[in-house]
């Protein structure tokens, strides 16, 4: 058996991405509407809406796996024909592996390297040999 | 590229010179050029041929149960070549083709006939040929061989859907990356060069645990049921490709360190064929010998669990083979050096090519143990057969011009 040593499994609330909101904000808010930020009635400036439309996309993608995990568990346990159920934790594999590759290349972003890519004669991007 | 040669259909008395001019992939015509002569027309007017042999793409396939393209193989093997590959700008976000300057990718999974809805309903998985349509591929393949551009369809590995085809333009070196790149007799005779990626289940479970227990809702039950599942497809319909692969590198846990299951120190063989075309294995000491090498000692101290090093004749599956095997890690450079510069026939351009490839992505995983320094290694064998492909093909048409 494998032993896992020091694997952290985080236990995160669906607004994980969000600890970025100001501590100023009014304490008197529902707990439904702080797990959905973007759904509260939002007052503030459109950056802020822009910052938290862009961390939906993350759960999503772990939603999708820990949903489809489900699902495979219910078609095996409900006694499926053997092709249902190797379908049903081939597609976990898919989605899994979907989700682990986003996740490296989301971490191996540079912003600034990503600018350089399209934009190398830029003062900032211009590299000297000599 | 494809190599133009210039040729007089007649020789006469003025002197015709054969000049080798460059022209880029995209040139798929014959193109002809007509000069009179100038000076006595009794001599009549020589005709310059200029033939641009542009189906000389070089089609190599990976058999990897890993996904596609953003795999370290990929990332080593196009680096060796030079450039680095990236999704094609413009087209699909979601595409999962990589393109470089010599090297195009494509992964095989662009070929499943069922998207992913299709697949449940049907109660199939991607391993199963059902899932997946050979004949596009087969058709496909061989067009991009003979040089032309291809629409090819796109999986989705987002959405689980197919999208609409993007173009490919046939490239230098063409790999096609999947689950069955050698399953279909009629593409596995356009291949030039196949490797098999074989992951022992042991491994493949400590590096699945290692990459799904930080996800929500996997737990350890559910990756075993996921490798379990998958398990009787994979043996019936991808595994048998492994005796048709003219180089296996096979993963499998170390012997160094007992009762390991952490998968982190491995003992990695790589599985070449003898006697394939423009493709000369790799060796230790003595060709056709059977070597037990231990580097650490009195020139070389490494840490624990150390390096040890195999090499032999063997027969797998009725063909003759030769296995270079490697167990342990490596903690420097200096160690890699050593132990470069005791293998031969690497087909490395310059003495210390290989540490060099490998310290340049020393951020891959892989990059400290056999599984690195053997897929460093195939990437330069697979450049060795490119140019000698491209040398015989360029040297063809010369030979007719002289007889």
């Amino acid at each position: 058996m494998a032993t896992i040593t020091g694997v952290n499994l985080p236990v995160v609330p669906k607004g994980v991405g969000l600890t970025s909101e100001p501590s100023s904000r009014p304490l008197a808010l529902k707990a439904s509407s702080l797990s959905c930020p973007w759904k509260r009635p939002i007052k503030v400036a459109s950056s802020r809406k822009m910052r938290s439309v862009v961390v939906a996309a993350a759960p999503d993608r772990i939603e999708k796996v820990a949903e489809s995990i489900k699902e495979a568990e219910e078609a095996c346990a409900g006694g499926a024909t053997s092709g249902e159920c190797a379908a049903a934790w081939d597609e976990v594999e898919e989605l899994s592996a979907a989700a682990s590759h986003a996740k490296e290349r989301k971490k191996e972003s540079d912003p600034l390297e990503t600018f350089c890519k399209d934009n190398p004669e830029t003062d900032e991007c211009r590299t000297y040999d000599n | 590229m494809a190599v133009c040669t210039v040729h007089t259909a007649q020789s006469l008395n003025s002197p015709s010179s054969i000049s080798h001019l460059g022209f880029s992939h995209q040139i798929k015509h014959q193109v002809f050029f007509y000069r009179r002569s100038s000076g006595a027309s009794s001599r009549g007017s020589r005709s310059l041929m200029v033939q641009c042999s542009a189906g000389d793409t070089v089609v190599i396939g990976l058999a990897a149960d890993s996904g596609c393209g953003k795999s370290t193989f990929m990332r080593r093997l196009t680096s060796v070549f030079g450039g680095a590959a990236e999704p094609p700008k413009g087209g699909n976000p979601d595409s999962n083709t990589l393109i470089s300057d010599t090297t195009t990718v494509i992964c095989l999974d662009d070929y499943h006939s069922l998207d992913r809805t299709g697949r449940k309903e049907k109660g199939v998985t991607a391993l199963d040929p059902r899932a997946n349509n050979f004949d596009l591929m087969y058709e496909q393949v061989k067009a991009i061989k003979e040089g032309k551009a291809v629409d090819k369809p796109i999986y989705n590995h987002v959405t689980g859907l197919l999208d609409p085809p993007e173009l490919i333009q046939p490239p230098k070196i063409l790999v096609i990356e999947g689950l069955h790149p050698m399953f279909d007799q009629r593409v596995r005779d356009l291949l030039d060069f196949s490797i098999y990626l074989d992951i022992s289940n042991e491994v493949k479970f400590a590096w699945k645990i290692q990459r799904d227990m930080a996800e929500r809702g996997h737990s350890l039950e559910s990756i075993k049921a996921s490798i379990e599942a998958r398990k009787p497809d994979f043996d019936a319909y991808i595994d048998p490709q492994k005796q048709y692969a003219d180089a296996v590198i096979e993963v499998l846990p170390t012997q160094l360190i007992p009762d390991d299951n952490e998968g982190k120190v491995l003992r990695v063989r790589l599985i070449m064929k003898e006697g394939v075309k423009h493709f000369k294995p790799v060796y230790l000491f003595d060709e056709g010998s059977t070597i037990s090498w231990i580097p650490c000692g009195r020139k070389l101290t490494c840490s624990y669990p150390g390096i040890k090093f195999a090499y032999g004749p063997e027969s797998y599956f009725g063909h003759e083979v030769s296995v270079l095997e490697m167990d342990g890690q490596f903690d420097r450079l200096d160690e890699l050096i050593y132990v470069e510069s005791h293998l031969s026939n690497l087909s490395a351009k310059f003495y210390g090519e290989v540490t060099q490839q490998m310290l340049k992505h020393s951020d891959f995983p892989g990059s400290n143990n056999g599984t690195g320094l053997f897929q460093t290694i195939v990437g330069l064998k697979i450049r060795d057969l490119y140019e000698q492909i491209a040398a015989e093909k360029s040297s063809a048409p010369l030979e007719a011009t002289k007889a």
